[in-house]
């Protein structure tokens, strides 16, 4: 676990213990991550831009909640970024009962979401997963939270976020061995 | 997938530390690991321009009070018990000051008076008060105002012989003024001695010769006399009563009106209950306060010398203080209770609606996510 926190700590820029840092350099510093993270949760790039923006917006809001000694910062812009993303999956799931609704199924558009490089069959595999399994495996191994940070990002015990990104792993394993063999 | 592919949770972690796979599950794994980190997802610059626009420079920034942490309460509540705790203390140093306790005692005496010797029979004086001169029994109360009046006494007789007669000769010096006696205790131990404990309820008009004559029964020890007013609460009653009865017969008359509406002859009927209700107890209090005013209580302890009478304690201004101070705690434990009582079910209802809500948000989520 002391190579868990190192990670972590390596991630977030080194400060005395409750200091508080400056918003507009927290801004900066945890931008990509919390994009990348809104990139996996919802698999639609300009979704996450504007997902990350309202994410900051808000979290600048709620600056003065931010307490430094209970997490690090890109934790609380996680849990944030969360809460807001899951307000879209709302809407979008509004928005498509409406359109079966009225028998207007446009389709979806399919293109490269999770990272310019990604491989083909990797690409195709996390757009398989669950949005819940691609944001551990965004969590943990994209933005190498350590298992408390991300199980309470989620809201879930360690034991269920570990057994979570266990098993979305394995499934990309076989996507991917489905694909090559 | 065989049961060596299976990687446990100790492994998987030391996998995403970058550890060196030992198996080829492993190697699996780590290659997953490294193809899902190997492309650079950035923001674009569009969406890092428009973010750090958001985020004003500290200088700008509009300066907040901090928001109280919820280690606050652990100041708060002890805080909130020191004052609690501060506030009846105050109270307890305001209510013993110089002013006198409730009922106020118009006349405190508590001296020793030495009587003249009494016969050996210890019987009770017949009457006169030539007998009694040298007692010092206060002049209480106002003849032309209703008042109560309490006396306790403290008398010591011979021997247990002379204990059995006073006690009779109180009893007898009740019932001969007009009054009675509500309890004696009377009490021999064989160790020796005696005690004996009266209650006693004497006409108002009668208690100075009925304190005379108690005073007579032995040498007198203690005597204290209050005098508590009546006058203002038999006034303010008599005001209710003459108020409610006015009320009675306006809503008596208006009901024999009968053109009245029904809805409004059953608001009147029950108006017109409540009003008599309300004078039944208005006049039950004021019996209460008039016999109060009537019937003098009169405690007296009757002692043989090696015994040790219960004294009625007097308390000083510390001991005022403490009770004073203990009473206004108690006061404000009974309204703390009462509003935990009150607010009990909405506390209960109000968290109940909280965690369902979470609850439910969660389904919610987990079904969005799964999907």
């Amino acid at each position: 676990m002391k190579g868990v926190n190192a990670i972590s700590s390596s991630l977030d820029p080194p400060r005395a213990l409750g200091a508080r840092p400056r918003f507009d350099e927290v801004a900066a510093e945890q931008l990509d991550a919390v994009y990348r993270y809104l990139v996996y949760l919802t698999g639609d790039r300009a979704a996450a831009e504007d997902l990350a923006a309202e994410t900051f917006e808000k979290a600048f809001r709620m600056w003065r909640r931010f307490d430094p000694r209970r997490g690090a910062p890109r934790t609380w812009l996680c849990r944030i970024a969360r809460t807001v993303a899951i307000d879209w999956f709302r809407a979008e799931a509004r928005r498509k009962r409406r359109e079966e609704t009225y028998s207007r199924d446009l389709g979806e558009a399919v293109e490269a979401a999770f990272g310019d490089g990604l491989s083909a069959a990797l690409e195709s595999a996390l757009r398989e997963l669950s949005p819940a399994e691609r944001e551990v495996v965004a969590l943990r191994v994209l933005l190498e939270l350590d298992g408390p940070s991300a199980a309470r990002v989620l809201g879930i015990s360690q034991t269920a976020c570990s057994t979570r990104l266990s098993r979305a792993l394995r499934r990309l394993e076989e996507m991917i061995g489905d694909v090559r063999e | 997938m065989s049961a060596s592919d299976v990687i446990g949770s100790e492994r998987m972690e030391a996998l995403l530390r970058g550890d060196a796979p030992r198996s080829g599950a492993e190697e699996r794994r780590a290659a997953l690991l490294d193809g899902l980190r190997a492309p650079q997802l950035r923001a674009p610059e569009a969406l890092r321009a428009r973010v750090l626009a958001a985020a004003p420079a500290p200088a700008a920034r509009r300066q907040r009070l901090p928001r109280p942490s919820r280690r606050l309460a652990l100041v708060v509540v002890p805080l909130a018990a020191a004052l609690a705790v501060g506030a009846a203390l105050v109270h307890g140093l305001v209510g013993s000051g110089g002013g006198s306790p409730r009922p106020v005692p118009v006349a405190s005496p508590v001296q020793s008076h030495t009587l003249e010797k009494l016969p050996a029979t210890g019987a009770a004086p017949s009457s006169g008060a030539g007998a009694f001169r040298a007692v010092a029994v206060p002049s209480v109360g106002n003849a032309n105002r209703l008042q109560h009046t309490a006396a306790s006494l403290q008398v010591r007789v011979a021997d247990t012989d002379a204990l059995s007669n006073a006690t009779q000769a109180a009893t007898r010096i009740a019932t001969s003024l007009g009054g009675y006696a509500q309890s004696v205790v009377y009490r021999t131990p064989q160790s020796g001695g005696g005690v004996a404990d009266l209650e006693l309820r004497i006409p108002a008009a009668s208690v100075q010769t009925a304190l005379a004559r108690l005073a007579g029964l032995g040498t007198l020890v203690s005597q204290q006399v209050s005098v508590q007013d009546l006058q203002h609460a038999f006034a303010v009653q008599s005001a209710q009563i003459a108020q409610l009865r006015r009320s009675i017969a306006a809503l008596q008359a208006a009901l024999r009106d009968s053109s009245l509406p029904d809805a409004q002859r059953v608001l009147l009927q029950i108006r017109l209950a409540e009003q008599k209700r309300a004078l039944a107890q208005r006049l039950h209090a004021r019996k209460g306060t008039v016999a109060a005013g009537t019937t003098a209580r009169v405690s007296l302890v009757l002692s043989t010398g090696n015994a040790a009478a219960s004294v009625p304690h007097h308390r000083g201004r510390v001991g005022r203080m403490v009770h004073s101070a203990v009473g206004f705690l108690a006061l404000e434990a009974t309204v703390a209770l009462y509003v935990l009582i009150v607010a009990a079910p909405f506390l209960l209802l109000g968290g109940l609606a909280w965690a369902l809500n979470r609850a439910r948000r969660r389904r919610e989520e987990r079904r969005l996510l799964a999907a």
